[in-house]
């Protein structure tokens, strides 16, 4: 029986090599769509899974107002929850960044960019293994440090590196274990040291400074809401009733003018890809992507089985004989269906097959789209695989297994049945699903590219292109006054002047496309501004090429620019609701501010985000934006550009920083980087755009051919009556243009509802116009008139004595 | 109407070159009802096919109306098939899909006529024939007679100059086998110009002439004197 079938099998594929061939490669893109989707899902819901206190631990996600969250929390809030909450275990602060720091094992100094600065029982909440020493005594003190085992090697090579003395920011530190970071974890320090204790002690006052990631250890993880009351009670006392007191409130008034700080928890399994926050330190999943993809995926699949659906009934139809003959032999029904399914099952797996070819092809390119390290492996995956190969022969192969099995035997033997209409409607029906499937992604992608085009031409509002920006590592320590770093940094910019070629420099806390380091919020006449604070030195504006809308900018001839002179955007302007704001005083942060200048608004973040309202200071206006100096901005002549980046990178390394590498880039470009993500999906929707219209032709061809030879008796008698080419071609047209026009207006409302959803993420958006639409159109029924017009101009060339003789 | 010079067809495989028609040469005037007997593979069909427009020939001339056809591009030949000819086929070849009235409207629309004259002209004719009744019918609720009926409405509904039919009563029983030749008959009576395949001396007795063709030749012509006949034979 099993030969029987592969022979008739065999045979079937050889007579109908074209369209098997499509079949199999429609279905096998599909599932490698699916394969992609699935390896990315996998890997993102596997960060934290290993974690034996995923449901136990909680990050405080602190809402500022009605769609900011924060992941920081200030420092006295940790020993606060504790003594009033039962139910908190224990909490542990963790710093909001890895420092890049070089750490010295005698003459050794190693550069390392992930170092944790965390409480000592860092790894009570992040359990990796310990090869050396143990996770209880790791930071036990404050100058503990634990090391991963990667950084022990470069350390120390083969030597164990347990109770070794190394020197990190110029502190003794002693390492005290070693750790293996072999788990998918949402913190991956290079080494851990316990200088958050001490942070925590000194700033145990602030209750207002929220500087630091606070995670709390619960007893019990039902008891999350218990502790959130209990948080936000702790927050109105002592928060936000000294505050109201401050201004001489009512605390209701007070909520109902400036809000209040609402706390969340969020558990740990759950913050990668479904934070409110910004995230933790290193980036969030991104879970839009990840859902765009999988649905996207299932949809392809789903468009490739409707193909094969499609074409195996129109297929079937020719096979009516063979069915008939076997029937009449004693084939059950059952018989006739399992036949069927084999071949789906065959077809299936041969699919697959090749699709995890295509994977395994093109997989480095889809790693590097996704900035990940994705393998085909592991248990779990093969099992999905089954999943999908059950899946496909059930989907694609039990209802035209079924459909062939009812043919009912007479009416196949008494001939004629290969023009029966039976099964049309539902092929013409999976058509129309296609057309709408093939319409959503064509405007889609459309709409997709507007908005990107949109976000590229855009006014910045800043010029940036012979901008450099040079990372500056700036020199901390509990012994360095600001005073010693603006000397530094005033020595460096002296030096940077001498180098040929160099037209400007000057300093900034901020990077263009990555927002401003740290808000100040300040009250105008009952108004509340959450001012993003861009610390600048004279000049910096004015190379960026940032525009002045009113007053003037910082200059070194007005002493009180050093002050108290203050400078914001127009979006701040417009929040404070001022006709005439040059001269106006503001009270910042318990200090007097004048404002001098207001400028025109610039992209601070990526051109996805809103501008948010700016506050601009010299740094010496505010002593503590001296540690925010991170980067130093140099103009330089475009002619001579490669020889002055040379010529700063000598004297950098010489006199600068000999430690660290010079590391620069350009303005423009680092800007442009900032939104590559949405730059991404534009790229990843124009492919799968790609792909869907290439299956949905496939099945288009199919069908049209099969129906086309169908109607060839008809066509052959319209010729005999005198029928001209043209009119045939409109004959046969007709039923393809008004299947696509049905299914292009299934897909109006979709496509405009989810375009629509997409663009949210957008705070400077297109609007969804009639073009993509009419494009979109356009573009469908130039394709579908493309296919069926080769198919039916074929048709209307054929010897029609054939088939009006041996019909 | 029709001559016919030195006309030859060969069918060409890799191996085998088949003579269908060699240099036969036939002339057939206005008013003619011409039959053309002969044995499977005699060409006679092809023969029908050529003059039909429906097959080219490899050589010689074909005149119809005066035209030469042979060589004519495949439009013109189209124009000119559908202006002057009717076919009548064996099997039919109604279109399963359309009514009866749409079957036989289609000639109409290729020949751009009016919808409200095709309407007339079609009931006209559906009168004629007796299938005023079934035109909302489809082919295959019709049995075999009526079909070929409307088959016939089909061919003379644009008023051809010339019916060609490829045994018109070959999946007929004999009765509507015997209605259909005494429609053709009708036809002829009334002036049109008839060309007929057949297999049957029965039917070829209603012509006027007999070709009798073989092995791509003609063997002989002959003239048939029947036209009293028709009344008796009807009655059986």
């Amino acid at each position: 029986m099993l030969k029987n079938w592969i022979n008739i099998f065999v045979y079937q594929i050889k007579n109908n090599k074209l369209f098997t061939a499509l079949n199999v490669l429609g279905l096998s893109i599909g599932i490698a769509g699916l394969i992609f989707a699935i390896l990315y899902w996998n890997d993102e819901k596997s960060y934290d899974q290993w974690n034996p206190n995923k449901e136990s631990v909680f990050l405080v996600a602190n809402q500022m107002d009605a769609t900011t969250y924060w992941a920081s929390s200030s420092a006295p809030i940790g020993a606060s929850i504790k003594e009033v909450s039962p139910e908190v275990e224990s909490f542990c602060y963790v710093n909001g960044n890895y420092d890049n720091e070089i750490i010295r094992y005698n003459d050794k100094k190693i550069q390392s960019q992930n170092v944790l600065v965390a409480q000592q029982n860092f790894f009570d909440y992040f359990p990796y293994p310990f090869i050396e020493g143990s996770a209880k005594k790791g930071l036990i003190d404050g100058n503990s440090i634990c090391l991963s085992e990667d950084l022990a090697k470069q350390l120390f090579g083969d030597e164990p590196a347990f109770g070794k003395k190394i020197i990190l920011q110029n502190q003794v530190v002693v390492v005290r274990g070693v750790y293996q970071l072999d788990k998918k974890s949402i913190f991956n320090p290079s080494c851990v040291v316990n200088f958050m204790d001490l942070r925590i002690k000194n700033s145990i006052q602030q209750w207002g400074n929220f500087q630091y990631i606070l995670l709390l250890k619960l007893k019990n993880p039902a008891q999350a809401d218990f502790v959130t009351k209990s948080l936000a009670k702790v927050y109105y006392e002592n928060m936000t009733l000294p505050r109201a007191e401050d201004q001489g409130m009512k605390p209701e008034e007070y909520i109902k003018k400036f809000g209040q700080v609402i706390p969340h928890l969020e558990a740990l399994g759950t913050i990668r890809l479904h934070t409110k926050t910004g995230g933790l330190i290193e980036s969030n999943g991104n879970y839009q992507l990840l859902m765009i993809i999988v649905g996207l995926s299932v949809l392809i699949l789903a468009l490739s089985i409707v193909n094969y659906i499609n074409s195996a009934t129109a297929n079937a139809v020719k096979r009516a004989k063979e069915v008939g003959v076997r029937k009449i032999i004693g084939a059950s029904k059952s018989n006739i269906i399992q036949q069927f399914i084999f071949e789906t099952a065959i077809i299936s797996i041969i699919s697959i097959l090749i699709s995890l070819v295509i994977v395994e092809l093109s997989l480095p390119y889809y790693n590097v789209f996704l900035e990940k390290k994705l393998v085909i492996q592991s248990n779990q995956f093969y099992l999905q695989l089954s999943a999908i190969f059950v899946i496909l022969v059930v989907a694609a192969g039990i209802f035209p297994a079924v459909y062939v099995s009812n043919f009912e035997v007479l009416k196949v033997l008494r001939g004629n049945f290969a023009r029966s209409k039976s099964g049309v409607w539902l092929r013409n029906g999976m058509l129309i699903f296609q057309f709408a499937v093939a319409s959503f992604f064509i405007i889609g992608s459309y709409i997709v590219h507007q908005q990107i085009n949109h976000m590229n031409s855009r006014d910045l509002g800043f010029k940036g292109n012979q901008v450099l920006n040079i990372s500056y590592r700036n020199v901390y320590g509990e012994k360095i006054s600001n005073n010693f770093r603006m000397n530094k940094y005033e020595q460096i910019k002296n030096e940077l002047h001498r180098i040929k070629g160099v037209q400007q420099v000057a300093g900034g806390g901020f990077v263009l496309g990555y927002g401003a380091k740290s808000v100040i919020s300040y009250h105008h006449k009952d108004i509340n501004i959450d001012g993003n604070n861009v610390p600048v030195d004279f000049g910096v504006l004015e190379m960026m090429d940032v525009k002045l809308a009113k007053g003037r900018f910082l200059s070194p001839e007005y002493s009180q620019d050093t002050i108290n002179s203050m400078l914001i955007n127009e979006t701040a302007l417009k929040l404070l609701n001022e006709k005439d704001p040059i001269g106006k005083k503001i009270n910042w942060d318990s200090k007097e501010a004048i404002i001098v200048g207001v400028v025109k608004d610039f992209n601070i973040g990526n051109p996805g985000e809103p501008i948010p309202p700016i506050t601009i200071f010299h740094f010496k206006s505010v002593p503590w934006f001296s540690n925010l100096l991170n980067n130093i901005y140099v103009k330089a002549d475009p002619t001579t550009m490669q020889q002055t980046i040379a010529d700063i990178e000598k004297v950098w390394s010489r006199k600068v920083d000999s430690n660290y590498p010079f590391t620069f880039d350009f303005v423009d470009k680092e800007y442009a980087r900032s939104y590559q993500n949405y730059v991404k999906q534009r790229n990843l929707f124009s492919l799968l755009n790609i792909f869907v219209i290439v299956i949905a032709l496939i099945g288009l061809f199919a069908l049209a051919s099969f129906s086309i030879e169908r109607r060839m008796k008809e066509i052959a008698i319209r010729k005999t009556l005198g029928a001209e080419t043209n009119v045939l071609l409109k004959e046969l047209c007709k039923q393809y243009i008004v299947f696509s026009i049905i299914g292009f207006l299934i897909a109006l409302l979709p496509a405009y509802y989810l375009l629509n959803k997409w663009l949210e993420n957008f705070a400077y958006r297109i609007g969804i116009s009639v073009y993509p639409f009419l494009i979109g159109f356009t573009i469908l029924l130039a394709l579908t008139l493309a296919v069926v017009l080769s198919r039916a101009y074929q048709a209307t060339k054929v010897d029609v004595l054939k088939y009006l003789k041996y019909e | 109407m029709i001559t016919i010079k030195k006309l030859s067809k060969v069918f060409r495989t890799e191996e085998l070159e088949t003579r269908a028609l060699s240099e036969i040469s036939l002339t057939i005037n206005q008013g003619d009802f011409v039959s053309i007997m002969g044995p499977s593979g005699s060409g006679k069909s092809t023969l029908l096919n050529i003059i039909g427009l429906l097959d080219s020939a490899s050589d010689g001339s074909y005149e119809l109306l005066g035209q030469e056809m042979v060589g004519l591009k495949e439009k013109l030949k189209s124009q000119a098939r559908k202006e002057n000819i009717g076919f009548i086929f064996q099997n039919f070849n109604l279109i399963d899909e359309l009514s009866v009235f749409d079957n036989i409207e289609l000639p109409l629309i290729y020949n751009n006529v009016p919808a409200s004259e095709r309407k007339n002209r079609v009931n006209e004719i559906a009168k004629i024939l007796g299938i005023a009744h079934r035109l909302k019918h489809y082919p295959q609720q019709l049995s075999g007679g009526q079909q070929q009926r409307v088959a016939v409405a089909r061919a003379l509904i644009n008023n051809p100059k010339i019916i060609l039919a490829d045994e018109p009563t070959g999946n007929l029983d004999s009765k509507n086998g015997n209605e259909v030749m005494e429609l053709l008959t009708d036809l002829h009576a009334s002036g049109s110009t008839i060309l007929m395949v057949t297999h049957s001396d029965y039917d070829a007795s209603f012509s006027q002439k007999t070709i009798l063709m073989k092995d791509g030749m003609i063997l002989s012509e002959k003239v048939n004197h029947r036209n009293v006949d028709v009344l008796v034979n009807s009655k059986n």
